[in-house]
């Protein structure tokens, strides 16, 4: 039954909108909720879910803090770290395994949406971690999200790798200080 | 899903107008049809929402929703909508049970087949709820029920609350030591106030005679109170007396009654309504008969406290009273509904905090202070009038719940993120009495329990992490002088290292005032520590960073070590390391090292973490790899296994935190064994009592224990699964008797290591007697203190073990012992357990 106040340790809309994006096409945008499962549809891959996506991490945010950290809602079984796709450098998200499920569910309640390194972290339930998702899928190598943010970051870079290597040219082709 | 958090957003809430892409078709929108909520969403809104907001007239929200559910009543999407929510909210949000009874008083005398109603559900409800022994939601509908007196034929609620005494009773005389009965008690404690404050009269004589029979249930001392007393305090005194929470609730309603029972605090929301019209309402109103309520015999067990429930309260010896006194019943009512609310709404903490911050809502108008009062100002309230604060109230409750012993209900992290959210919501009331907390706690930290000052340095230096690390440690600078064995000392030491592993150390030496900066040395910013074979080693000596008996110790086995470090980093088959390794046997042989292992396995994993050290993903494939060889010392020295943990922790020695993570994997890998982290710990580490003061240590032995406790609960939950066969059964019976048996064993090593402490009959402690008499005491203390922890950590898991087992037991006689027998094959099991309960209350009181 519906609880009277929203749970924290659902999916993101995020992970949610992906997911209809892949089984309905882009433009249909139904409300699937509460619809039967037609028996040749795969279970929920989130129902013992123990993996997390952990985002806006700094990215000089080590794996030894994220450990402390999220070692506060049960033991880690794998920590994924976040790697540019060329440098191999820190990109800002891992994902956090644990034993069992619940607690990521915990996780999700307790520590998404808190502070670590002093920056308010994201966190979602993941069906788990396979090889080569470590790595950004952003253009440069990076995040997406770390492309064209326009806003500046010291935690991430500065300013997003697109709209810095505009600045880079303009600065480049009408000098400095323009 | 629900609508709880959508208040906050409406439509448009989360458009960024940093973003310009949307901006041409923002004139061209079309009006939105104007959109008519359904009726039973309006309900739900409405009734969801009672009370909640300080700018409402709660009479007028509680008689609108009255109004909605009498005018369509018709309606089945509406009745079903109120009948459903209004049992909801009475398990969810219990500071709303009077006000949605209240609505049903309301409406009853013009609709009393929904006061029938919502009774009828009341009563299966309670039913399924004490057959399952869920004893938190019986307590909230017997509360509901209590509120709703007034609506009951005859004697309403209370002869349930006596039949429930009877239970208790039955459970008090079968055991001396049982738990069962005081829930029961307790719950009987905590209906009766809502029944006496309700439209109900009369019924004095009758509270009073129950009070009378639960008192010596409630009035004896529970024999394990100082098993979980917050404050035991130490050699120089320091005790608090435990003061147990169904002692003082008896005492509190016999002064209640004394005083007419005033229950100042409980909201009266089905007051106002009679004084506004004396029509009809109050003389009309029909009276219903409580639907039958059968109680089993013998009640279920259920999820409940084990060990006797103390109150606690961070705010008990202010100059202004901020929170109830003990002596006071609303110090307990606040305290029971604040508690449950956080304990029920875990899974949405900023739910929890916005219920902490308009705790004022919830009860009479009088009982606090305005919010955000400031603690000075208090000075300034009017003789007679309240000076408790709401924010105090609340940060109290979740203190109460942190700081619960032997273990709070949920994981800790939960209570510091209510916090954490609480002080976002309201910083200018919540901080202010988080810092007269965490003054009061550090001020007491000499006297509390060792568990309970890991906790609250666990939350602290969390906290500070999500608030900027902020502090005002100029307020404890005279601490800093302290010797290390200090408690205060020790936690301070304690919270920048955990300050320092949520961050860094140059950033937190930034937060420290000038005399502080020496606690955190340069070292600790080092990335990688050196490998200490290396030359660049001398360097480090000469600052005095490395205590330098070591330099004799390593140089002999420069070379050789070099050479496995070469060696590890080109990835050389395994067999190319003997020789290296042979050569620092050799050496170590000549130069008369009894086990010549020790220096080798030095070597060999100071090389280890060398090359691990960039992150821990690094030393765990580094651990992959050498696995065998690891597993392979362990196997022939046991003096060689412990050195595994000496060279972590050597290595790491100026950030603990990463060496304790290390060993716990190394744990996981069985390249250590539980007993040799605790003998590595309480034996070859101890000194005279030195290692106990590192948080670290700590740390490292309780989380070694929990492993094997966690074990041993994982092989019980198993054994219990339903429908298991009986050979399957049998073997996991067989582990369980195995792993029980390590466990023991464990908690033994750890009592002899402690034992020597804590008796000051350590070598080195006599030799050193006379010199330094005042340490010597503080270490003693030490060694106490951890005792206390250990001890009950046993006890407690002793106690899991038999009490899960034995339910069992109770389940299979229920169904029919017979078959149970000729699935499971474990008929003499079942009497062994029994036998060995009694034991095992015996050795519980025992440990006093």
């Amino acid at each position: 039954m519906q609880t009277t106040v929203d749970r924290l340790d659902k999916p993101s809309a995020y992970y949610l909108g992906r997911n209809k994006k892949r089984k309905y096409g882009r433009d249909r945008d139904d409300d699937d909720v509460g619809r039967q499962r037609t028996p040749e549809e795969p279970e929920d891959p989130l129902k013992d879910a123990a993996t997390l996506y952990v985002g806006n991490l700094s990215f000089y945010t080590t794996e030894e803090q994220i450990h402390e950290l999220f070692a506060k809602c049960g033991e880690i079984k794998r920590l994924v770290m976040g790697l540019d796709r060329f440098h191999k450098t820190p990109c800002g998200f891992c994902f956090v395994e644990y034993y069992n499920h619940q607690d990521a569910l915990d996780c999700m309640k307790y520590i998404g949406g808190t502070k670590l390194d002093e920056r308010i972290i994201r966190t979602d339930l993941d069906p788990g971690f396979q090889e080569g998702r470590q790595y950004g899928r952003g253009k440069s190598g990076g995040q997406v999200r770390d492309e064209y943010r326009d806003e500046y970051d010291p935690g991430r870079g500065g300013y997003g790798r697109a709209i810095a290597e505009e600045r880079q040219k303009e600065e480049d082709e009408y000098g400095k200080g323009r | 899903m629900a609508d709880y958090d959508r208040r906050n957003g409406g439509p448009r809430g989360g458009y960024n107008n940093n973003r310009k892409r949307h901006d041409d078709e923002h004139d061209r929108r079309p009006q939105r049809r104007r959109y008519e909520e359904p009726l039973h969403l309006k309900v739900r809104k409405q009734l969801l929402g009672v009370a909640e907001s300080p700018l409402k007239r709660t009479d007028e929200e509680i008689s609108s929703i009255a109004k909605l559910v009498v005018d369509n009543y018709d309606d089945e999407g509406i009745r079903r909508q109120f009948f459903d929510l209004s049992l909801q909210i009475v398990v969810e949000q219990p500071f709303k049970i009077p006000f949605v009874a209240a609505i049903l008083i309301v409406i009853n005398p013009q609709k009393p087949e929904v006061a029938q109603e919502i009774l009828t559900r009341a009563a299966k409800a309670i039913q399924e709820y004490l057959e399952a022994g869920h004893w938190r939601e019986v307590k909230l509908v017997l509360r509901f029920l209590a509120c709703l007196q007034g609506l009951l034929e005859e004697d309403g609620v209370f002869p349930l609350l006596e039949e429930l005494f009877s239970r208790a009773v039955d459970l008090q005389t079968a055991s001396s030591e049982d738990s069962l009965g005081l829930e029961l008690v307790k719950i009987i404690l905590l209906t009766i106030p809502y029944a006496m404050a309700s439209s109900a009269t009369g019924f004095e004589e009758r509270a009073l005679a129950l009070l009378d029979k639960t008192d010596i249930i409630a009035s004896t001392p529970h024999a394990l109170e100082a098993l979980v007393n917050p404050y035991p305090g130490n050699d120089e005194g320091d005790a608090q007396e435990p003061q147990s929470i169904i002692n003082l609730l008896q005492k509190q309603l016999q002064g209640e009654a004394g005083q007419s029972w005033k229950l100042a605090c409980i909201p009266r929301p089905w007051n106002v309504r009679k004084e506004e019209d004396t029509t009809d309402t109050a003389v009309a109103s029909k009276k219903h008969a409580l639907p039958e309520i059968n109680i089993p015999s013998p009640v279920a067990p259920g999820p409940r406290p084990m060990l006797p429930e103390i109150y606690f309260s961070v705010y008990a010896d202010q100059d202004i009273e901020t929170v109830p006194s003990t002596s006071d019943v609303a110090s307990s009512i606040l305290r029971d509904s604040l508690v449950d609310t956080i304990n029920i709404l875990d899974c949405n903490r900023n739910a929890t905090a916005k219920f902490l911050i308009d705790l004022d809502c919830y009860f009479s108008a009088e009982t606090f202070v305005k919010r955000a009062t400031q603690f000075d100002k208090l000075r300034n309230v009017e003789e007679g009038r309240s000076t408790w604060k709401p924010e105090d109230v609340a940060v109290d409750a979740v203190f109460s719940q942190l700081l619960q012993l032997p273990m709070a209900e949920h994981k800790l992290v939960y209570y510091h993120s209510v916090l954490t959210e609480a002080c976002k919501i309201a910083p200018a009331a919540i901080a202010p009495s988080l810092g007269r907390a965490i003054r009061w706690l550090y001020k007491n930290v000499d006297g509390m329990d060792l568990e309970l000052v890991y906790r609250f340095m666990d939350w602290f230096s969390h906290h500070l992490s999500n608030f900027g690390f902020t502090w005002k440690w100029t307020e404890w600078v005279d601490d800093v002088q302290l010797p290390l064995i200090h408690p205060k000392k020790a936690f301070m030491m304690g919270a920048l290292e955990k300050e320092i592993r949520l961050s860094f150390a140059a950033r937190i030496r930034g937060t420290l005032p000038e005399p502080y900066q020496p606690l955190i040395s340069e070292a600790k910013e080092k990335d990688t520590p050196d490998f200490k074979y290396s030359s660049d080693r001398k360097h480090s000596i000469l600052v005095g960073l490395e205590p330098t008996k070591l330099i004799s110790k390593e140089m002999p086995y420069s070379e050789p070590a070099k050479e496995i470090l070469r060696l590890l980093r080109a990835k050389a088959p395994d067999t190319d390391l003997q020789s290296p390794l042979s050569t620092i046997e050799e050496t170590a042989e000549s130069l008369g090292v009894t086990d010549p292992l020790v220096p080798s396995t030095d070597a060999y994993v100071t090389a280890i973490c060398f090359l691990g050290s960039k992150s821990l993903s690094h030393v765990l494939s580094q651990i992959e790899r050498c696995k065998d060889r690891l597993l392979s010392i362990g196997a022939k020295s046991e003096l060689a296994r412990r050195q595994i943990i000496t060279s972590v922790m050597d290595y790491w020695h100026e950030k603990p935190g990463i060496g304790v993570n290390v060993v716990d994997k190394l744990l996981n890998y069985t390249i250590l064994t539980p007993i040799s982290v605790v003998l590595w710990a309480l034996s070859d580490q101890l000194g005279k009592g030195e290692g106990l003061v590192l948080s670290h240590v700590f740390e490292m032995v309780s989380s070694t224990v929990t492993k094997v406790t966690n074990r041993v609960r994982q092989i019980v939950v198993a054994r219990n699964q339903p429908g298991l066969p009986g050979d399957q059964v049998a073997i996991l019976d067989e582990t369980l008797s195995k792993e029980r048996d390590e466990m023991g064993k464990l908690f033994a090593v750890i009592e002899d290591g402690l034992v020597g402490v804590a008796g000051g009959s350590v070598d080195d402690m006599a030799e050193s007697a006379d010199q330094d008499l005042k340490g010597e005491a503080m270490l003693r203390g030490w060694g106490g203190r951890w005792l206390r922890v250990f001890r009950r950590k046993m006890a407690v898991e002793e106690a899991w073990v038999q009490e899960t087992m034995s339910f069992v037991v109770q389940v299979v006689d229920a169904s029919g012992l017979e078959i149970a027998v000729e699935q499971n094959g474990n008929g003499e099991a079942v009497g062994d357990g029994a036998g060995e309960e009694m034991s095992e209350d015996e050795a519980l009181a025992g440990i006093l």
